[in-house]
């Protein structure tokens, strides 16, 4: 089964000087499992691509089904629901929440979704992105950058979503702690999760399986690294 | 509640602003809750002292003649009637000279206007006195003892209980005598004031009517004051102070809404990508609005707790510097002043709170995140 499907998305913003296509006539399936990197120019419409697979934005035209769920017309309490259970957001800014612990920041998410024993799961997942377990009581600005990105890791991984959106994962890291991040991500997909990753870097495409090519809102290619 | 935390931890990181506003809500319930203890305490007061002479009308003569005989009898007719002569004159208590007031009653009819703390009352056609209390503690004056007023030297029988303010006659400095006594001192006829007592209060303007009806046939010849008039008349205006005051407090009530608008406001703009943030992994729009609420109602509970104590504090000092009297405080009305404060507190805070809350919430996740 088709995890993403995407059948002739156009996304227009309309700007007051005019519109702007991020998106243009788009068409894309991922399947269960895969691990794709999202290529292309700053301004060939990478994040809104990823926006629209992730709930954040809807589109102008064409459809949208994530989970095999069509996505278009459904209501912001919906979305927002689907983002919630089944999509795992990284940012390249880490994007922790700054008045919540490390922990509290895995929890979070589970909290929401009304998830029993929060806090031991929790802990699971701190040690399971690769942190000891005495970092999660650090607040966010306690920690470096690549622990911060673990954090929202495990926090992405919190409500075993379907789909895991990085964009620009290791934008904000030094290329040591990027391979690191890289591998994590790797054994995470490997465990079962589809990812998608945006990125310009080609040593951070190198670790995933399929490439899209973004220029100016098209697809242009879609090849597989082996 | 994952959002009740929230609030406490956003209040928590921005100590000195969250500070400030709650100043604004302490001030406002403060003053509402003070002011508003106070004027209930002085209305309490009044008509406290007011109340039980309601039913009576004081007739004064109109121009310089007292009221004779005749026209006594004809607004005895009307109801029961007390008539009373009084004259200033200086008197010596205790060896000390002193101004004093003298009533000159008929003995039966004392008891039915005044209280007395020690000794008797005086008896029909008594040579003896009363006197009254303010008298008989400036003097140290004990039953037994002897005025000298005029010529005479009139046993004190009896001190008078404290009676306050009165629109009748002003007992607590006088001394009181009986009317043969009073005619044996003074060279006077007819009455300074005749006290007109009806069984209900409602029955005082009919009263009023009646007498004026019956004595003022060819001229003008007395004046009928209706207590009841004054009575409602001051507790009106005592309304009217208190009104004014809550008002003063409300007024700082809307200044501190208006500076937690502003903290809130605040609040959202520099949150706007951590807004984002919770509303990409799945916070909904009534959480995000949920999250603010709490935070202004925290600051306005925090703000009117403290407000309603100091305020009720600030209202007990001045019931008892001013009013010498604690017990107004506790009054259920009194009471009530204390939750009216917090609860304006409580409303004023959340109700600033929901603008800012409402445009959090709707916030465009992606464009939030997007903001810098
Ligand atoms: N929320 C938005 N409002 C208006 N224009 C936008 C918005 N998001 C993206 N764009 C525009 O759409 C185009 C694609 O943007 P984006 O998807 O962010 O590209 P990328 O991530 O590849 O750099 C750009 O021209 C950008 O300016
Ligand atoms: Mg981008």
């Amino acid at each position: 089964m088709n995890v993403v499907e995407l059948v002739e998305v156009t996304k227009v913003y309309e700007l007051p000087r005019g519109s702007v296509k991020a998106l243009d006539n788009v068409t894309a399936s991922i399947e269960a499992g895969e691990f794709i990197s999202v290529m292309g120019p700053s301004g060939s419409g990478k994040t809104t691509f990823l926006n629209i697979i992730g709930c954040l934005d809807t589109p102008t035209g064409g459809k949208v089904a994530i989970g095999g769920e069509n996505i278009n017309g459904l209501d912001d309490e919906a979305l927002t629901k689907i983002r919630r259970d089944k999509i795992g957001f990284i940012f390249q800014q880490f994007n922790l929440i700054a008045t919540l612990t490390a922990l509290e920041n895995i929890e979070y998410p589970m909290i929401l979704k009304g998830v029993n024993e929060h806090e031991e799961k929790s802990k699971e997942l701190v040690s399971s992105v690769g942190l000891e377990e005495a970092l999660g009581e650090n607040k966010p600005n306690e920690l470096s950058g690549g622990e911060q990105q673990r954090v929202a890791i495990a926090r992405a991984l919190a409500n075993d979503p379907d789909i895991i959106l990085a964009d620009e994962p290791t934008g904000n890291l030094d290329s040591k702690t990027s391979k690191d991040i890289m591998q994590l991500l790797k054994d995470t997909n490997e465990r079962g999760k589809t990812i998608i990753i945006v990125t310009h870097d080609p040593q951070v495409a190198s670790y995933t399986k399929r490439t899209f090519r973004l220029v100016d809102g098209r697809i242009d290619s879609d090849g597989v690294f082996l | 509640m994952i959002f009740f935390e929230f609030a406490k931890r956003n209040l928590a990181r921005h100590k000195f602003r969250s500070v400030l506003a709650i100043i604004g809500i302490v001030i406002g319930v403060l003053a509402i809750t003070a002011l508003g203890i106070l004027g209930n305490s002085v209305q309490l007061a009044v008509s406290e002292q007011l109340c039980m002479i309601g039913n009576e009308l004081v007739v004064y003569p109109y121009g310089e003649e007292a009221i004779s005989d005749d026209n006594f009898e004809k607004i005895e007719k009307v109801a029961e009637a007390i008539p009373v002569q009084s004259m200033g004159d200086k008197a010596t208590l205790n060896g000390e000279s002193t101004f004093v007031m003298v009533y000159g009653m008929r003995s039966e009819d004392i008891p039915k206007l005044l209280e007395k703390e020690a000794g008797q009352f005086l008896k029909h056609g008594s040579l003896n006195c009363m006197v009254g209390s303010r008298l008989a503690d400036n003097y140290e004056l004990r039953v037994g003892e002897r005025a000298a007023l005029q010529s005479q030297k009139p046993r004190i029988v009896g001190i008078l209980a404290e009676r306050g303010v009165g629109f009748d006659i002003n007992p607590d400095n006088a001394i009181i005598v009986s009317d043969k006594m009073f005619d044996s001192m003074y060279n006077t006829t007819g009455y300074n004031s005749v006290i007109v007592k009806v069984e209900k209060i409602e029955d005082v303007e009919g009263a009023k009517e009646e007498i004026e009806a019956r004595l003022n046939k060819k001229e003008e010849v007395v004046m009928v004051m209706e207590l009841k008039m004054i009575v409602e008349g001051i507790k009106g205006l005592f309304n009217t102070i208190s009104i004014f005051l809550l008002g003063i407090g409300a007024i700082s009530l809307v200044v501190a809404g208006v500076s937690i608008l502003n903290v809130m406001m605040m609040s959202t703009v520099e949150r706007t990508k951590e807004i984002g943030v919770m509303r990409a992994i799945g916070t909904s729009k009534r959480e995000i609005l949920r999250m603010f609420l709490f935070e202004s109602l925290i600051l306005g509970a925090i703000g009117g707790v403290i407000g309603a104590i100091l305020g009720f504090g600030t209202g007990f000092l001045v019931d008892v510097l001013i009013l010498h009297e604690a017990s107004y405080l506790f009054a259920p009305s009194s009471i009530l002043y204390v939750f009216v404060g917090i609860a304006f507190g409580v409303g004023t805070s959340v109700l600033s709170g929901l603008y800012p809350a409402w445009r959090a919430s709707n916030l465009k996740p992606i464009e939030a995140l997007r903001y810098e």
